[in-house]
């Protein structure tokens, strides 16, 4: 059994894809091809932002945000310790710090409610919001909206798992001043290699992320006009990404099928779930249950293993209590809903083409042994 | 006649079943990030270049960053390079918060005045970033690493255009304490989208560099140091796998092309063709000359079908992005004066003898 499964999808679209790599091959522009912005001007109708731009990938796409909005080194950038280490990484590579809130125990993802008391209680000069759709759901952005605009803050949605989900049938890519993506492979969708993309409405910040993509430049390519970075989607990602879209929102509905599955075999054992409020529409990039308690999760995923079933904890050490976060000066016990769902957690197979009696094997193993 | 700059399509045909084989292992392995295609071409490489350690990463201006960062260069810190470079150079030093501090070129070979270095070291300096530029290395390596030992500069090379050339019988990218290369696909050896790598003999440096392209993480979700996301496609990485095969053919290819420009162009007093350092060898990534009316015969030459290109039309310091810094042309007399003449005629190896003929009849055809 494989946790995410990229041949079954490939089988799938074997031969268009190949027909798609040729054809970039032929044409030598592995640049900037023509690919490149045929995907931008799909993502775009897809998720209806005016403006979408490739870039390398989903860090990237977090630093180019974080630049574009003029976050300077020593700047405040609130987030949350209950996710990938990109988050956190982006803000600090620039030099500005990562201000953290603790999130939700229903939904994984930013308490809006705790932002108020932070911005309060900072040291710093907070200047943006960072919330992180966790697993493929949406954050609360009308309520994180309400508290940026109160403070004078800009929002950047860290949409890394989220690109295609929605809410009230907007989109992943509304949501935000500047929404950033990732195409690794293993997201809902996903490249053949590093990729990332950043949305946004606004065709001033359009200008600067498209200029700070590709160092800096102002009119023409010797021109630099800001220090910039290389960060561009590769002509030939680009391409494969296109014949992914095409049986994009498929996958996603058979996402949530699967999912539903998984929640109706697990009913009646003691496991829950992450919340989908109502409105909103998950992508499932992950499917994780928490446990009771650690001992119980831990034993869990020792009895998929023995049983070659691969299951992975998103994740496993928050970002407060990392080797290389440490200065942030943060200590056990201050993010306590995030501790608990480091040692809580776990994601288990989720891809389109799950079986359901993969699934049924699956919740067998675990119900053993609770 | 028709002549590209540049023409990566060219090489594409002449190995075309070549790729096509590697891109279909990736796609039949699913090994899309770094793997087993991106490791074996980090050994290939290595082995060929005589290094220890060999890093793919994203592109070529992230392997310089990576390296500086490292080295633990940031902010307070000043990094010594060269006026004429591409942007990268100079943008991934800022980007880490440290000062660039640009030095002049030595006129005959338009790499960094070895000479000149010292006047900028300051007790702020750590680190010498020397590019060898167009595929030629820099003039007085062996002085520039006497000068880096003697006030304890890291060295950092930029060998982006000049893979496998020579500085007394050295490849370059081995003389300092870590060195960078590019992959774009217009380089000797490019891959089908952007890569890099970076080298060193250094196991710390190597260790270090490995883990801050991948979220400073060694193992997975346990995160030593703050990093970046820059990995090798493993699809760019088994193309490069295939072209590596081939790169020494193709360097000598150009090198040839060099002389049959030479034998062609070296009367013409109007022009000035590359000079090749009696220490060094030249893999001709760009072929440049410097060029009485330079415009006008670019002109000329784009209506005969031509096509040709600056590197760089205008010297770092000049750039707006360092406006703040507030050079004048008259502090890199040498880097300015080259960038008003240069002019980089086509250069692949698959161009043919009559083209090169052609385009060198054009240019004596201009100045008659």
């Amino acid at each position: 059994m494989e946790f995410i499964d990229l041949k079954a999808q490939q089988k799938l679209i074997r031969e268009s894809l190949n027909a798609s790599i040729n054809k970039v091959l032929d044409d030598g522009r592995y640049i900037l091809g023509e690919e490149v912005s045929n995907l931008e001007n799909k993502l775009s109708s897809f998720c209806g932002a005016q403006h979408s731009i490739g870039c390398s990938n989903g860090t990237d796409a977090l630093i180019i945000a974080l630049l574009a909005l003029g976050v300077k080194p020593g700047d405040g950038v609130i987030t949350v310790p209950f996710t990938y280490i990109a988050t956190l990484e982006a803000i600090a590579t620039i030099g500005a710090i990562p201000v953290l809130v603790d999130v939700y125990d229903s939904t994984f993802n930013m308490n809006p409610e705790l932002i108020d008391s932070v911005i309060k209680n900072s040291e710093y000069n907070i200047k943006a919001i960072m919330p992180v759709d966790l697993f493929g759901l949406p954050a609360r952005y009308r309520l994180i909206k309400e508290i940026s605009e109160k403070h004078g803050l800009k929002v950047i949605g860290d949409a890394a798992q989220s690109f295609g989900a929605s809410k009230d049938k907007l989109n992943v890519g509304k949501f935000s001043d500047i929404t950033t993506t990732s195409f690794f492979p293993a997201k809902p969708l996903g490249c053949y290699g590093d990729g990332g993309a950043i949305f946004t409405d606004s065709s001033e910040y359009n200008k600067i992320i498209r200029s700070l993509a590709v160092h800096g430049k102002g009119t023409d390519k010797y021109d630099n006009i800001r220090i910039g970075m290389n960060s561009r989607l590769d002509t030939l990602q680009a391409a494969i990404l296109l014949e992914k879209l095409k049986i994009f929102e498929k996958e996603i509905e058979l996402r949530n099928k699967i999912a539903d599955l998984y929640r109706e075999k697990f009913n009646n054992l003691d496991v829950r779930f992450q919340y989908i409020p109502k409105g909103y529409k998950s992508v499932y990039a992950q499917f994780s249950i928490v446990f009771d308690d650690k001992v119980k999760r831990d034993k869990a995923q020792s009895l998929l293993s023995k049983n070659n079933i691969p299951s992975v904890i998103y994740y496993s050490i928050p970002g407060h209590l990392q080797t290389g976060y440490k200065y942030l000066n943060y200590k056990e016990g201050d993010f306590p809903v995030s501790e608990k769902l480091s040692n809580t957690i776990l994601s288990l197979p989720m891809h389109p083409y799950l079986e359901e009696k993969e699934i049924d094997i699956i919740v067998r193993t675990i119900s053993k042994n609770i | 006649m028709n002549i590209p700059f540049a023409d990566i399509k060219k090489q594409y045909m002449s190995i075309h079943d070549e790729i096509n084989n590697a891109i279909q292992e990736v796609l039949n392995d699913t090994a899309f990030i770094r793997g087993k295609y991106v490791e074996r071409f980090e050994k290939n490489l290595s082995k060929m270049y005589g290094i220890n350690h060999c890093i793919g990463v994203g592109n070529g201006t992230d392997a310089i960053y990576l390296s500086l960062k490292a080295l633990n260069i940031g902010p307070g810190d000043e990094v010594i390079t060269v006026c004429n470079s591409w942007i990268s150079t100079s943008e991934v030093i800022s980007q880490t918060g440290a000062s660039v501090r640009f030095v002049d070129i030595e006129p005959d070979n338009y790499n960094i005045d070895v000479n000149q270095i010292e006047s900028v070291i300051n007790k702020n300096t750590k680190a010498i970033i020397p590019v060898h530029l167009y595929g030629q290395p820099v003039k007085n390596m062996d002085l520039l690493i006497e000068i880096a030992n003697k006030h304890s500069l890291f060295v950092i090379e930029d060998c982006a255009q000049a893979i496998f050339s020579e500085f007394k019988n050295q490849y370059v990218g081995t003389f300092g304490d870590i060195a960078t290369i590019s992959f774009y696909p217009g380089k000797n050896l490019g891959a089908f989208g952007d890569a890099g790598a970076v080298i060193t003999n250094d196991d710390m440096l190597a260790e270090k560099v490995r883990m801050m392209a991948n979220h400073g993480q060694k193992v997975k979700h346990n995160h030593k140091y703050e990093g970046i996301n820059s990995r090798m496609d493993g699809l760019q990485g088994n193309i490069l796998n295939v072209k590596l095969n081939h790169i020494l053919g193709w360097t000598k290819r150009r090198q040839d092309i060099s002389e049959i420009y030479k034998n062609y162009l070296e009367d013409i007093p109007n022009i000035s063709i590359p000079k090749v350092d009696k220490d060094s060898t030249h893999v001709f990534h760009l072929y440049v000359i410097l060029a009485e009316k330079r415009n006008e015969l670019m002109n000329f030459l784009k209506e005969s079908g031509i096509g040709t290109a600056l590197h760089y039309p205008n010297i770092l310091p000049m750039l707006e992005c360092y406006k703040h810094l507030n050079y004048s042309p008259s502090d890199f007399p040498n880097g300015y004066s080259a960038s008003q003449k240069i002019l980089s005629l086509p250069m692949f190896p698959e161009i043919k003898k009559e083209e090169i003929q052609y385009v060198c009849q054009k240019i004596k055809e201009f100045y008659k």
